[in-house]
């Protein structure tokens, strides 16, 4: 049986606001009173239950303010959770055991500005009870394989952001974790930033670390994660195996010809539903899979030349923007 | 105990490396050598005006440090959010909390022993070496700091640091003058009021719930080179030591409750 390494049972936050928010006596006469700005409420998350599993890449999608941060947050302790419950590594969450087999990267980090990139691990290092040998020889490894070397004799304050992503990423890995959570780690880097990113997650993978992240980046997502959840309006909406989630039975398919001119390629497109020229090759969308040959014939029949017909697969983005866009359920 | 001296030792060495807190001990030194060498100039009085005048700022700048650091100590991480990165590590708040305040307590150690020793060289120069009595009121204003430090965590814990701010030097000046607020009576006797008697009872009850920190001004003791008895500095610290446990409390449960957002 595969064994969990990250879940929340239903899990909640509902945060307390205005002037009177923090004080639950207070907090309850002014809602009797009506006075809602003197007190009032925020649910961010309403309710989420993930089952990460050891050793696989999660992503937890969703859009802003959708609630990832805040479910994170209460995962890493920074939150209390106003219900429900979870586990890491299959300990309670904030048990201090599992906590030091933990490895967490915050959405847009800070860190102590006045430390250089090896103070700066070895202090993370010594929260972690690591010897000063242990701490050294891993700090050494990771600004290798974070790529500082060449400006580790600067204090944090003169790092770029992708280079803050990048420490921020080496401190994540300083206690060799069993999981990673990573807050957007693709956030500030280049396109050579992310594709080391995702060589550290692949890397991580073949030693049976589990990764859990949430990111904006749905190409990076697909291309690295073997489950997903997506998240809407602090509720799930869908969680399963990309491949599952992305197997919808293929219903439209893309129709490529050449050697049509305009005229008569307006009149095959009234039998498409999109139609698009490109340096003399003509692109149609067919709806189903029944109207493809005869929509074939038609293109041929009008002396057009058949380039391609592919069937088309449905995205995490398109499923992404679907899930976004979807009424929330009654 | 090991990550809260981590915590500690960084919050030391960032207060260290930080340019506005080195101005300031320059600025507060500057400040103690303009007034230690006008009081010199006066004639006969210079060593008691050098004692009580020094002694003043050394108390004053100190504490002024200690309510602007201790205010922010933790507004700081939350603002900047390095505190995100801490606190899912194996460690527990109080832990956190504690390090923090450890770590800026020997901040403002070397803040005190700095000014401390340029008062002392150049008492020392004019009058020759000075008493056990300087040696007292040194390491009392240094607990004076530390109860400060105390009561600006307790504020910082649940309001913003400019109200954390003002609140604690509300609680530094009533400290002050303890004595007088517990036996204030507003009024000449036939003309007391419900209003005076009223505010007369409020200033009391403020004055019973404020640390007492006169008991940590000695200045008249060093000026007239009477030291104090080792029974009086010891009930001093750990009356001093009782204060920072009480704030210390209070802040960890506020603190244990918060969200980081």
């Amino acid at each position: 049986m595969t064994q969990t390494a990250l879940s929340t049972d239903d899990i909640a936050k509902t945060f307390n606001l205005g002037f009177l928010g923090a004080l639950r006596p207070f907090k309850f006469l002014a809602q009797r009173m009506q006075l809602k700005g003197i007190a009032h409420s925020v649910e961010a998350v309403k309710g989420i239950s993930l089952d990460v599993k050891v050793g696989e890449i999660f992503g937890f999608l969703g859009p802003n303010g959708a609630g990832k941060t805040t479910t994170i947050k209460m995962l890493m302790g920074l939150v209390h959770p106003t219900r429900g419950s979870g586990t890491l590594l299959g300990a309670p969450l904030g048990d201090r055991a599992a906590r030091a087999r933990l490895g967490f990267l915050p959405e847009h980090p800070y860190f102590y500005e006045h430390l250089k990139p090896l103070e700066f691990l070895d202090f993370y290092g010594r929260l972690f009870r690591m010897t000063a040998r242990e701490r050294k020889k891993r700090a050494e490894y990771l600004i290798d394989r974070v790529g500082l070397r060449h400006a580790v004799d600067r204090p944090l304050r003169k790092y770029s952001k992708g280079m803050i992503q990048r420490v921020g990423i080496a401190q994540a890995l300083i206690n060799e974790p069993d999981l990673v959570v990573f807050d957007e780690p693709m956030s500030g880097l280049d396109p050579m930033g992310r594709k080391d990113v995702r060589d550290i997650i692949f890397e991580l993978r073949e030693k049976g670390t589990t990764v859990f992240l949430s990111s904006h980046i749905l190409q990076d997502v697909e291309m690295i994660c073997d489950r997903v959840a997506i998240v809407v309006d602090g509720r799930m909406r869908s969680q399963g195996a990309l491949d599952t989630l992305l197997d919808d039975p293929v219903e439209r398919f893309e129709v490529v010809f050449s050697g049509l001119d305009d005229e008569t390629a307006t009149l095959v497109g009234t039998h498409a539903v999109d139609t698009r020229a490109i340096a003399g090759r003509h692109t149609f969308i067919v709806e189903s899979e029944n109207d493809l040959d005869a929509f074939v014939r038609m293109g041929l029949d009008a002396g057009g030349h058949l380039t391609s017909a592919t069937p088309i697969r449905q995205s995490l983005e398109a499923l992404f923007v679907a899930e976004a866009s979807r009424e929330a359920a009654p | 105990m090991k990550p809260t001296w981590t915590i500690a030792q960084n919050t030391f060495r960032e207060a260290v490396r930080n340019r506005i807190f080195a101005a300031s001990i320059f600025f507060a030194l500057a400040m103690l050598g303009l007034v230690l060498a006008v009081s010199s100039a006066s004639l006969h009085e210079e060593v008691r005006l050098m004692k009580d005048v020094g002694l003043f700022l050394i108390s004053i700048s100190a504490v002024f440090i200690a309510i602007f650091t201790g205010v922010t100590l933790v507004y700081k991480e939350l603002e900047r959010k390095t505190i995100y990165t801490v606190m899912p590590k194996p460690i527990y708040r109080t832990q956190f909390l504690a390090g923090k305040y450890l770590g800026l307590a020997m901040t403002m150690f070397v803040l005190v022993v700095t000014m401390g020793t340029v008062l002392f060289g150049m008492l020392h120069l004019v009058d020759g070496a000075p008493g056990l009595e300087m040696i007292q009121a040194f390491w009392l204003i240094y607990l004076e700091v530390l109860i400060v430090m105390a009561v600006a965590l307790v504020f910082s814990s649940f309001s913003t640091p400019f109200l954390s701010g003002l609140l604690t030097l509300g609680t530094f000046i009533c400290g002050r003058f303890v004595d007088v607020m517990l036996t204030l009576r507003l009024g000449e006797a036939d003309e007391r009021t419900p209003v005076t008697e009223a505010i007369s009872s409020l200033v009391r009850l403020v004055a019973h719930v404020t640390p007492d920190l006169s008991i940590y001004n000695i200045t008249p003791h060093v000026v007239y080179g009477h030291p104090l008895s080792q029974d009086f500095i010891l009930q001093a610290t750990l009356t001093g030591l009782a204060y920072i446990g009480i704030g210390f409390v209070i802040s960890a449960v506020l603190f244990s409750r918060r969200d980081f957002v």
